[in-house]
């Protein structure tokens, strides 16, 4: 099947491809955007009392004294939530949990909401927390997978009787004939650390509840308003149309802010009491507590390799540790399995997930979702299999790639790669990085004794979420992500007008559509109004609509496309009928549409507009009126759930890392003296703005791979609650990133599109991993657990430990 | 209540060339001062520890983070936000920030834009090194900073060309 059709949809090649201008960029150079903190508002000021124990009992709950002080205007309890909501649904998890969007009963850890108090300012709301009398009696708690499974751990929900939420393994392929075949199988254990693309803006909302309509009119900086839409009417039991959610421009989302909806839900029941509209800013410090973060995980892998070089097969017991909350427990161990076999031909792969609970912080989606851990533990691998074979691990990696002659290729678990040439990305990458070059170097640096490491890594940047797998546990078909909506028009002046069902938080998205929609009406971007405020009164949202899973080049891209090509249509046969030509002989531009070779005779956007909407007498007799449409797309690849041959997504970019550093042995520091990315991304609608999310997610990862981790203490206390103990990326410690490109048009989108928001984050922590490896070789150390610390390095080389 | 809770303070800070004056509580930072009362929303928040460089303004000419100064100190100061940016170099900053595609969400670009401000007023000429070191207080969580840095050197190459 072939859905690639940029002939079709094209009318003119002027804007799709170019580094256009962002249509977005003025507001924020002049300070004009409207955040959510910066829109007009009246209200009161909601705070947020939240659990300083990782686990206790909570023996009572006295609000009085707040509600004695006169700028509170109401107070809600982990009760109220109890009898006025129902408990939060989790995806995946199947055993009889139940939690709500605060703590009742108990709480499971620091930062966990426990009293939500509204008051008429933010000073008077935040003054009122210390006036709320919460009794606790802390029970014994657990930070790590390992002590949540031990025997004798404290349960963390008391209605299971383990910290295991989800378990199940998911395989295909001849895994026991691999074991058999295999000369040597590479046996080794990985972690990385929790960490966050923490969004510059943290969670913002307000909420107003209109007593007469009894509609809660919500206002969030969500990255996915369909589903929170769903979360909370089913929560609170009011039809659809009793909430309405908006969202303005959002500065940043990466995932993270897939889970704001809990707290618009707190923001709901207190509107209602307070009477008035209210708003909340969550502080960083909040953000940092459970706001929220990728899980850390432990990863046991297994590589059994055959005496010609060939990987044979892939397992991986992994288990996350998913913190206490229950609504995407799983995700990060289920997302995974069906790429986990990398750009390789490894024709068997096995994933052991678990899914284990603590009394660390929630989890939810953060940019790659799994797929950098597992990138990570598989790039190792790969390496470590180079070295037992004496083999270039660059030669050893082309070896086992998926050729382009095999394309589109299935993988064991039944994930499409539609296109590509992987063993070309590496060449050109290997070029790009000067790697032949290095390794001399590397050469001379060790005869010197100095620390220069030269890593590789090779990732699939999945895009689409097919979100079945969901089902795949609980065998019902509940979520699908691969559909969005879209309304195009011509407005009686002529101007064209664009809205979808999802939004945009930094990705460029307005000035990309317009981009599209000009070459296909043969207008510019200047012409077209693309509508950035999301409103679910108005915006022509799916179920599973918004800004995740790399979906938008295909499937927002596709609903655009899909609802001006009937506009196009349409315009086409009115135009026809108006001046009385063929349609065949009509060709689009300038804001009309003309009869080729023939000047005189044309007719423009604006009055084709006038006669739909207004002279509508002038329409031909069986013509509706209207020039808007509204279309809904899906990729048609997506499987229905079936535990023998799934797609979890898509598309499937492709791209390799070199990466070249410097260890300082007297500091444990290290120093990029090289990072070169070719990647892959299929056709490119604006190449500055793919650019940009090559390489912001790249440095996402350097900050997971070097620097970032929420570290708690052994009682799951967190140590690292601000920018000043949880490091990231600055603009002078991050390296220069050189990038190539590959175009392997995708054959299952229209324009040939893929992913590109994630391919960064997936692919370098593993090449970065790699390289340190590779500096520390004349020590032995191995690097098997991120970040990737100084203090980490210096112990290796002092006395030989593992990273 | 804290006498922190209760005190008040009625500050004159001169915003962008025009004095704003209202009473507030006394434990009001400048960064809030700026956006409620001024209405100067461009001026962000990110953090509550000084460290993401979202909320920068110019005061008294230095680029400071206004979410370290209570809105009382800044009282008879001067500061500049970033709309009301008007050193010489800020058209030709404004103008590479959107050629090389310098932002995403747009939510650290008033605090780079201003930071960026301040280093080419007082060194028009940064190689790349000092302008990474003068953006590092700058978080950016978006962009990888690349295309900001290339940004800022192409605007002070502008500018060296205009002075030629
Ligand atoms: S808000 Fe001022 S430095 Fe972060
Ligand atoms: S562009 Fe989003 S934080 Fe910089």
């Amino acid at each position: 099947m072939t859905i690639y059709a940029p002939d079709r949809v094209l009318a003119a090649s002027n804007w799709v491809g170019r580094r256009a201008p962002r249509k977005e960029d003025a507001r924020h150079l002049y300070g004009r955007a409207r955040f959510l903190d910066d829109l007009p508002f009246e209200g009161g000021a909601i705070a947020i009392l939240r659990s300083p124990h990782p686990h206790a009992r909570i023996v009572s709950v006295d609000t009085s004294r707040a509600l004695a002080d006169p700028r509170v205007l109401a107070v809600v309890t982990g009760e109220d939530v109890r009898r006025e909501t129902s408990p939060v649904a989790s995806r995946s998890v199947t055993a009889p949990v139940t939690q709500y969007v605060m703590a009742v009963d108990k709480v499971r850890w620091v930062g966990e909401p426990v009293v939500a108090i509204a008051a008429v300012d933010m000073f008077a709301a935040k003054d009122a927390l210390d006036l709320v009398d919460v009794e606790y009696e802390p029970l014994p708690s657990v930070a790590d997978v390992d002590a949540a499974l031990a025997g004798d751990a404290p349960l963390i929900y008391d209605d299971i009787d383990s910290n295991v939420l989800v378990h199940d393994e998911i395989a295909h392929g001849p895994m026991a004939q691999a074991f058999d075949d295999a000369a040597f199988v590479v046996r080794e254990t990985y972690r990385v650390g929790r960490f966050s693309s923490t969004p510059l803006e943290p969670y913002a909302l307000t909420v107003a509840y209109d007593a007469n309509n009894e509609v809660y009119d919500v206002v969030a900086n969500d990255q996915q308003p369909a589903r929170s839409i769903g979360n909370i009417t089913k929560a609170l039991g009011v039809p659809t149309a009793n909430v309405r959610l908006s969202v303005p421009e959002s500065g940043g989302s990466f995932g993270i802010k897939l889970a704001i909806w809990p707290y618009a839900l707190i923001g709901c029941l207190l509107a209602k009491r307070a009477g008035r509209p209210l708003k909340w800013i969550q502080t960083r410090t909040e953000h940092m507590l459970g706001g929220t973060h990728t899980p850390d995980v432990k990863m046991e892998m297994e590589l059994p390799v055959g005496a010609d070089g060939k990987i044979l097969a892939m397992r991986l017991r992994s288990k996350e540790n998913d913190g206490a909350f229950i609504h995407t427990a799983g995700i990060y161990g289920l997302i995974k399995f069906a790429t986990a076999v990398g750009p390789y031909t490894i024709g068997a792969a096995s994933i052991d997930l678990m899914s284990v609970v603590t009394n660390r912080g929630p989890v939810v989606q953060n940019r790659g979702v799994g797929k950098p851990a597992m990138t990570f533990a598989l790039e190792r691998s790969v390496d470590r299999a180079a070295r037992r074979l004496g083999m270039d691990p660059a030669e050893f990696r082309l070896r086992n790639m998926v050729p382009p002659e095999a394309m589109p290729y299935t993988t064991p678990a039944g994930e499409i790669y539609e296109s590509g040439d992987y063993p070309e990305t590496m060449r050109r990458a290997l070029e790009l990085g000067r790697y032949r070059e290095f390794r001399e170097k590397q050469a001379v640096a060790r005869a010197e004794g100095r620390l220069l490491g030269i890593g590789l890594s090779a990732g699939i940047e999945p895009g689409t979420s097919n979100i079945g797998y969901y089902s795949l546990l609980k065998g019902t078909t509940d979520y699908n992500g691969s559909s969005e909506g879209a309304v195009v028009g011509i407005e009686v002046d002529g101007q064209v007008t664009v809205r979808t069902g999802s939004v945009d938080t930094g990705q460029g998205h307005e000035t990309t559509i317009c981009q599209v929609v000009a070459d296909m009406l043969g207008i510019t971007p200047e012409d077209i109004s693309f509508d950035t405020f999301f409103d679910s009164t108005r915006s022509p949202y799916t179920g599973q609509s918004g800004a995740y899973s790399n979906r938008f080049n295909d499937v927002e891209v596709g609903a655009v496309i899909t609802a001006t090509e009937r506009v196009r249509a349409k315009v086409r046969t009115l135009a026809a009928y108006l001046l009385e030509a063929k349609e065949e002989d009509l060709v689009l531009g300038d804001r009309a549409v003309h009869v080729a070779g023939d000047a005189s005779r044309s007719v423009a956007f604006g009055e084709l507009a006038k006669v739909a909407y207004n002279k509508v007498v002038l329409l031909p007799p069986d013509m509706e009126p209207g020039l808007r449409v509204m279309a809904y797309y899906r990729n048609p690849m997506a499987k229905p759930p079936d535990r023998g041959d799934f797609n979890v997504q898509l598309t499937h970019s492709n791209s390799v890392h070199v990466v070249v550093v410097e260890v300082d042995k007297g500091t444990g520091m290290l120093d990029f003296l090289k990072y070169a990315i070719v990647h892959d991304c299929g056709r490119q609608l604006n190449p500055a703005v793919v650019e940009g999310m090559a390489i912001g997610s790249t440095v996402h990862g350097i900050g997971g791979a070097l620097l970032e981790e929420f570290q708690y203490d052994d009682a799951a206390n967190p140590l690292a609650t601000s920018f000043q103990t949880y490091l990231k990326p600055v603009a002078q410690t991050v390296p220069r990133i050189e990038l190539g490109h590959l175009e392997s048009p995708c054959p299952y989108t229209l324009l040939g599109t893929k992913a590109t928001g994630e391919g960064g984050s997936i692919t370098s922590l593993a090449a970065i991993g790699n390289a340190v490896e590779d500096a520390l070789s004349p020590y032995g150390v191995q690097v098997n657990s991120l970040p990737i610390t100084p203090e980490k390095i210096l112990r290796g080389i002092r006395d030989g430990a593992p990273v | 209540m804290t006498d922190l809770g209760t005190r008040t303070a009625t500050p004159t800070v001169r915003v962008n060339g025009e004095d704003v004056t209202g009473e507030v509580p006394a434990r009001m930072l400048l960064v809030h001062y700026l956006r409620e009362n001024a209405g100067r929303t461009g001026v962000h928040v990110g953090c509550d520890s000084g460290n993401c460089g979202a909320c920068t303004v110019l005061l008294d000419g230095a680029p400071v983070k206004s979410c370290m100064v209570l809105a009382a100190q800044a009282s008879g100061r001067e500061v500049t936000t970033v709309d009301g940016l008007d050193a010489p170099c800020v058209p030709a900053l404004r103008r590479a920030f959107v050629e090389h595609a310098a932002i995403q969400c747009g939510y650290c670009t008033p605090g780079m834009l201003t930071n960026a401000t301040a280093l080419l007023r007082d060194d028009p000429h940064p190689d790349e090194d000092a302008i990474r070191a003068a953006l590092k207080g700058n978080l950016c969580m978006c962009t990888g900073y690349q295309q900001i840095v290339d940004a800022v050197a192409a605007a002070a190459a502008e500018g060296e060309e205009a002075s030629r």
